[in-house]
């Protein structure tokens, strides 16, 4: 229906390994916003307290962390309010394992939309990526206010979170890329998914600064491309210390080498859904 | 109607492998193993297993533009999976097909409406859903409720409507579509008949404006009026592609006495329906009945080998496979010792129950205690006639009797309405 009026459609097997039909995600770019916009406005709908969950959700992980790793534990927060220093680090956490959930969980959850109507199914990974950004957005200004009442003030360095955001959001991506299309064929990622995500948040400096981690196992850990991506949000948020390029250098050549080899993956394996599901 | 061609179909074949759809990988591990080595290798499309299906095999026509082609066939012939590989739901295994023209396809009517959104909300959802741009929808947005019938609930979360509603609307926004080529599968079988004229009416609307139309149906009849050519789909290759009328002919000729599609080991069956005739009261044979008639289903078998106390089963289920009646020999206390070659068994019903509609007839035969099967073949079909209620009130009606109870009325059972044929409906749906 988006084609054109003097479209020709041409069907056959399995095209060539690179053919990745990115104009026709970009045809479909309306089913997007709308696939996005039908999200948000479901996903408080019927809650007696509506969107204010955008804002309560973020504050209540805060309060417990800060309760049990800063009161409790005394995890060192390198010279910042405990709070402001699990904030500025949950904040991008939320975001990417919120987009992985949803961009790899999704497919499954529009089965009767795979079954029945044809699209880019590219276009589900990507409103799985893109609606959660709302959240980040109200998540962000509540930050903002806790600096304001901490009296941490925002230095020019916050302009950063934008590049920081986009290659948050593109590490997702290429993370639903590779396990939705497994979870079509293998529900179990559904159930193992939270543990995954759970085990990763614990190996991210997001509870406890990257420099409780011994010099020399700093390497590994960096491996983790989520190291570099939260270090880039503490520098920029909190204004402190210097940005670990090298750790976002890791994390950078780390997406680009997930995020071409999904797209190639989610492609080859897009054919068969409709099957599947 | 032009000579430019819509659709060209060469060669299209779709393989499904049995035993769970898809390839089967036991892990993880196999899948990631197979897709890293089929980047490297081109799979062969002609590989021969055991366990593979050909839902469709080596289809190959030519649709011009214009052109409103019914696809006909059994259940599993490969109507469903045409369609889904033209739409692009599903990529074929083999073969290709050209489409000239914007496609719209409508394989399930409401696909993606969400229940906690407005009807509003849902129109534009759906309408995207369908392809159509934000600026179509707003346009089309008054006659598009104004269609559906349900303007007063139009900011009511779906979820509160009735199924009626809920395809009332979802098809007043496909019915707005304009595609050049649309794809339809069975969804004119939705609601009333009033609801389903104005799909019929849709239809021959984009028929006027040479749109090229591939319906997919059960109902004979809605072929016969809108369209002019049919391809008869068998066990997923072409069968008959030519003149409406021959092609149905061929069509029901073949259902007459055809196995049951779910029946694998059709050749060993011992017992064999050779015909299967329709009388009425009067000893007249016909197809159509009306409600409350008494019918009798007359059938020719022929037991290849002697089979003792066989217990006859005689079914009437609707185009969507709801099984609605059944009458079975054995429940019935009536015992047939043994048959042996040829021989004919009747059945006269009780007056029919069943609402307007089409109904096709199973013949089964299984031992005694419903135990193995002997037989399993269609017989037919044939139309019921009610003046009121069809499939969208409920597969059967009968007379009840009637009473009230409360303290000030009296509580004698009233005899009154025996002799009117129906209650007074309010009209509860709209």
């Amino acid at each position: 229906m988006t084609t054109s009026a003097s479209a020709v459609t041409d069907i056959r097997p399995g095209k060539g390994l690179l053919d990745l039909d990115l104009r026709g995600v970009w045809r479909y770019r309306e089913l997007l916003w709308i696939l996005i916009g039908r999200d948000l406005k479901v996903l408080y709908r019927q809650a007696a307290l509506g969107a204010a969950w955008a804002i309560l959700q973020p504050l209540l992980a805060v309060a417990i962390f800060t309760v049990v790793f800063g009161i409790f534990a005394r995890f060192s927060s390198d010279g910042v309010p405990y709070s402001v220093f699990a904030f500025s680090a949950l904040l991008p956490w939320t975001y990417f394992s919120e987009s992985v959930r949803r961009s790899g969980t999704g497919l499954v959850n529009e089965g009767d939309l795979i079954r029945k109507i044809y699209f880019p199914r590219l276009i589900i990974s990507l409103a799985g990526v893109i609606t959660p950004l709302v959240d980040f957005a109200v998540a962000f200004v509540v930050l903002i206010g806790m600096m304001l009442w901490y009296g941490v003030m925002p230095t020019w360095q916050i302009v950063m979170v934008v590049p920081l955001l986009l290659v948050t959001g593109l590490l997702a991506l290429a993370i639903g890329l590779w396990i939705g299309p497994i979870n079509v064929r293998f529900r179990d990622i559904k159930h193992t998914l939270p543990f995954i995500l759970q085990v990763w948040m614990y190996g991210s400096p997001i509870i406890y600064p990257l420099s409780m981690i011994p010099e020399r196992w700093k390497a590994l850990y960096c491996l983790n491309p989520m190291v570099g991506i939260i270090e880039g949000f503490r520098w920029a948020i909190l204004g402190k210390g210097n940005l670990d390029l090298t750790a976002i250098g890791i994390s950078a050549v780390l997406i680009v080498a997930l995020l071409a080899s999904g797209l190639i993956f989610f492609r080859r394996m897009e054919r068969t859904f409709a099957d599947l599901i | 109607m032009t000579n430019e061609l819509a659709i060209k179909a060469d060669g299209l074949g779709k393989r499904y492998l049995l035993g769970g759809a898809g390839k089967n990988h036991d892990s993880v591990r196999d899948l990631l193993v197979d897709t890293v080595s089929s980047v490297f290798r081109r799979r062969d499309p002609a590989t021969n297993s055991a366990s593979e299906f050909w839902a469709l095999n080596d289809a190959s026509f030519e649709i011009r533009t214009g052109e409103n082609v019914g696809i006909i066939g059994l259940n599993g012939a490969g109507k469903s999976t045409l369609l889904k590989i033209l739409s692009r739901i599903t990529e074929p295994t083999r073969g290709r097909a050209r489409i000239n023209g914007r496609v719209g396809a409508l394989l399930e009517v409401g696909t993606g409406f969400h229940p906690d959104l407005t009807g509003r909300e849902n129109v534009f959802l759906y309408g995207a859903i369908l392809g159509m741009s934000r600026q179509e929808i707003t346009e089309k947005f008054e006659a598009i409720v104004d269609f559906s019938e349900i303007r007063p609930f139009i900011d009511t979360p779906v979820k509160r409507f009735s199924s009626g509603m809920y395809v009332r609307l979802a098809f007043a926004v496909a019915a707005h579509l304009e595609p050049e080529i649309l794809l339809l599968d069975e969804v004119l079988a939705v609601g009333d008949i009033t609801f389903q004229r104005k799909c019929i009416d849709f239809a021959k609307r984009l028929q006027k404006k040479n749109a090229t139309i591939l319906f997919v149906s059960h109902n004979m009849f809605t072929i016969k009026t809108m369209c002019t050519r049919v391809i008869y789909l068998k066990k997923g290759k072409v069968h008959f592609d030519g003149p409406t009328d021959e092609g149905i002919k061929r069509f029901e000729e073949d259902c007459r006495l055809a196995t049951v599609p779910w029946v694998k080991n059709a050749k060993d069956l011992p017992i064999v329906v050779k015909g299967v005739e329709l009388v009425d009261q009067a000893g007249r044979e016909k197809a159509v009945f009306e409600h409350g008639e008494r019918m009798t289903v007359r059938i020719q078998y022929e037991a290849l080998r002697p089979v003792k106390t066989p217990n006859f089963i005689v079914v009437f289920s609707r185009s969507d496979e709801v099984a609605c009646c059944n009458y079975t020999s054995e429940s019935d206390k009536f015992v047939i010792d043994e048959v042996s070659g040829k021989g004919v068994i009747e059945v006269q019903t009780p007056p029919l129950s069943l609402v307007a509609d089409t109904y096709n007839i199973s013949i089964l035969v299984r031992e005694k205690g419903f135990g193995e099967l002997l037989c399993a073949q269609l017989g037919g079909s044939f139309h019921i006639r009610h003046p009121l209620f069809d499939q969208n009130f409920a597969c059967s009606t009968e007379q009840a009797q009637w009473r009230r109870i409360d303290a000030d009325v009296a509580a004698a059972p009233s005899d009154r309405n025996a002799g009117e044929p129906y209650l007074v409906v309010a009209d509860e749906r709209r």
